[in-house]
């Protein structure tokens, strides 16, 4: 026990005779360790952010459109798909028990212009009410069109919380007139602020108007999307039922491929996990290098502490140390070295950690990620002291007593 | 009680580039219990190599060794560890204590492989530190020492665990005239305390304080006497028991 303390102590007092010597040598554990944590710290953080971003889509809304998500077609086979129609919407309404709402969305890039103002590269989406319910969006100020208005082809238009920001400083812009191209659309609600989706696209900088303004202005063909809110508790069998249907609706024979696609969420976490697996293994690469070459840079100067403690060896074998308690002075020196090199890794780790919450994206450093990377540090550092301390253990005490 | 120390047929024999040197030769010995005995002999003759073997430093090619009836020939390294320990006490010509502990913690050494509590160790390492009279140097480094108060350390250290037998290669070697023949008057008090001492010398006056004198050429003993000429001394006082 008194035996045990003892090599704790000896070990330490050894570290603190060659403090700079141990740092350097701890450097390849503190990179390591440092890879590790912070690569924690960044998944967490994209895994907060990819989750709020999720949360636009919605995991109960079926996005039916002519291409896949991360799909792996050919764009001509897709180009050949035919387009999707308005009239699917009531259709699938009618046929299926499982569709809450579904609202066709047609989409362009346009400038909106106020006075002198104008909000460029805005996301101009054409759509009908119920979009109001398949899109997770809040307005803020004002309503959404109505059904009379969507009927009528009223000239009527919700913007996004940034375009209101862009056009309307100091004003309400409830009721204000703006311009896209040469024509006139009142301001009849803004939306809440939702920032970007995964990272990329804003939220906020879009407009509403209602499909059939849309199609009677822009275009009456083209591209379009049909997003469909389900029963959140049946939502394969609703794809399923969906797919059914479109095929129906297609006419499509048994052996015809669907020529369209209906995506959910999924398709953006199976790409996200892709990626956090690609990140996470890079993180792992960097991180198992750096600790085999600070592990070897261990050894390396254990090798040379037990070189030059020949003598001291020497003198407490004479005295009565074992192979065993030689074997423990040397290895626990090794761990010590390492664990102070995973401490500080942690450290500069927490400080990165901050670093990233405060200026790349929300995030937190895994609590567990750190003790897993202590545990990691004195692994190293016990295999790495395994050779020097054996080879310590098995001096001859006579040999080692000649030793100059 | 069995011998201390019994020698029979020792042998220790070294392979230098195909050639056999043989350090020791054959060693029959007896040595009792509160013996004083010095070791004589010329340079290379086998004096350091019967300490090491004596001092479960070193095992021996051929012959059987036993210490108190134990067999050291047949010990494994833990045992060897143990008998180094608890039994034995080294003293060396060039005192080998570890310069980065003060001389307090030099003694205490051999008592922390003896297990023994913290408190326990300095107060018999200070003990020690008082017999060889160093008591004012305690906390002295090696370097801030005198090469006679280093070996006065380096017998504390010896002493410390109250061992069986304190073995003692030149000693003196290694110092002036003067601090010889205080390390010797040391050595004098420890055995009529009732201590078993072995040291190699190649002096004649140093071996004269020992009361047995063994001579050894080429790894044999040549001659084994009681020295007639040492002075009466009064009969040493059984060995205390303690630890
Ligand atoms: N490790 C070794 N390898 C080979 N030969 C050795 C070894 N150690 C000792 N010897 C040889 O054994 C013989 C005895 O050596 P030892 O050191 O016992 O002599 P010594 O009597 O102590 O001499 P000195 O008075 O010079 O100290 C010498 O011939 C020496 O060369
Ligand atoms: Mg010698």
């Amino acid at each position: 026990m008194f035996a045990y303390v003892e090599s704790l102590r000896m070990a330490l007092s050894a570290i603190w005779d060659n403090k700079l010597r141990a740092a350097l040598t701890t450097l390849g554990i503190i990179i390591g360790i440092l890879a590790v944590t912070l690569m924690g710290t960044l998944i967490s953080g994209l895994d907060r952010s990819f989750e709020k971003s999720m949360s636009f889509l919605g995991r109960d809304v079926l996005y039916i459109s002519k291409h896949e998500w991360f799909g792996q077609e050919e764009w001509w086979e897709i180009r050949n798909r035919p387009d999707l129609k308005v009239d699917y919407i009531e259709k699938l309404k009618n046929q299926s028990k499982y569709v809450i709402a579904a609202a066709p969305v047609a989409m362009r890039s346009v400038n909106i212009t106020r006075k002198d103002e104008m909000a460029m590269g805005i996301n101009l989406a054409g759509t009908t009410p119920e979009f109001a319910q398949t899109a997770f969006m809040n307005i803020e100020s004002g309503r959404f069109y109505t059904e009379g208005e969507d009927r009528s082809g009223a000239r009527v238009i919700a913007i996004g919380y940034d375009v209101a920001n862009a056009l309307f400083e100091n004003e309400n812009p409830i009721g204000k007139k703006v311009k896209i191209g040469n024509y006139v659309f009142r301001v009849v609600g803004v939306t809440e602020k939702q920032g970007k989706f995964l990272g990329l696209f804003s939220m906020d900088n879009r407009a509403i108007i209602p499909l059939g303004t849309y199609q009677r202005l822009f275009a009456r063909r083209g591209w379009m999307r049909l997003d469909v809110k389900v029963d959140d508790e049946h939502i394969d069998e609703a794809k399923d039922e969906i797919i059914a249907i479109m095929r129906r609706l297609r006419g499509l024979r048994p052996e015809e491929k669907n020529d369209f696609a209906v995506n959910q969420q999924d398709a953006f976490r199976q790409q996200y996990q892709t990626m956090k697996i690609a990140i996470g293994g890079t993180g792992l690469f960097i991180t198992v290098l750096s600790l085999v070459v600070g592990g070897i840079g261990i050894m390396n100067i254990m090798f040379v502490s037990v070189k030059e403690r020949t003598k001291e060896i020497g003198v407490r074998k004479a005295v009565g140390a074992t192979q065993g308690s030689i074997m423990r002075q040397f290895l626990l020196e090794a761990l010590f070295i390492c664990l102070f090199g995973g401490a500080v890794g942690i450290v500069l780790a927490l400080g990165g950690s901050f670093l990233i919450d405060k200026f790349v994206f929300p995030s937190t450093m895994p609590v567990s990620l750190a003790l897993i990377s202590l545990i990691l540090s004195s692994v190293v550092g016990v295999v790495a002291g395994l050779a020097p301390s054996y080879k310590a253990a098995r001096l001859d005490p006579i040999e080692a007593l000649r030793y100059e | 009680m069995a011998d201390l120390i019994k020698l029979n047929g020792l042998q220790r024999y070294y392979e230098v580039g195909g050639e056999t040197v043989k350090a020791l030769d054959g060693v029959d010995l007896i040595i009792n219990h509160n013996e004083y005995i010095s070791i004589m002999g010329p340079s290379g003759s086998g004096k350091s190599t019967m300490m090491n073997m004596i001092g479960c430093l070193d095992s021996p090619t051929d012959g059987t060794y036993e210490f108190e009836g134990e067999k050291v020939h047949e010990m494994d390294d833990n045992q060897l560890a143990s008998i180094r320990n608890r039994k034995i006490g080294f003293v060396f010509q060039t005192f080998n204590l570890l310069p980065k502990l003060t001389a307090l913690r030099n003694v205490e050494l051999p008592l922390i492989y003896a297990n023994i509590p913290k408190d326990e160790r300095l107060e018999l390492a200070e003990i020690a530190m008082d017999k060889v009279s160093l008591t004012d140097r305690m906390h002295h480094k090696p370097n801030e020492l005198s090469g006679g108060q280093r070996q006065r350390v380096a017998i504390a250290r010896a002493l410390v665990t109250n061992p069986s037998i304190i073995l003692a290669d030149e000693p003196t070697g290694n110092l002036d005239s003067k601090s010889g023949v205080e390390i010797m008057d040391v050595f004098d008090e420890l055995h009529n305390e009732g201590n078993t001492i072995i040291l190699v010398t190649h002096e004649a006056y140093i071996a004269k304080h020992a009361h047995r004198t063994i001579h050894i050429l080429d790894g044999r003993i040549e001659k084994d006497a009681q020295n007639k000429t040492t002075k009466q001394r009064k009969q040493p006082s059984k060995k205390k028991a303690t630890l």
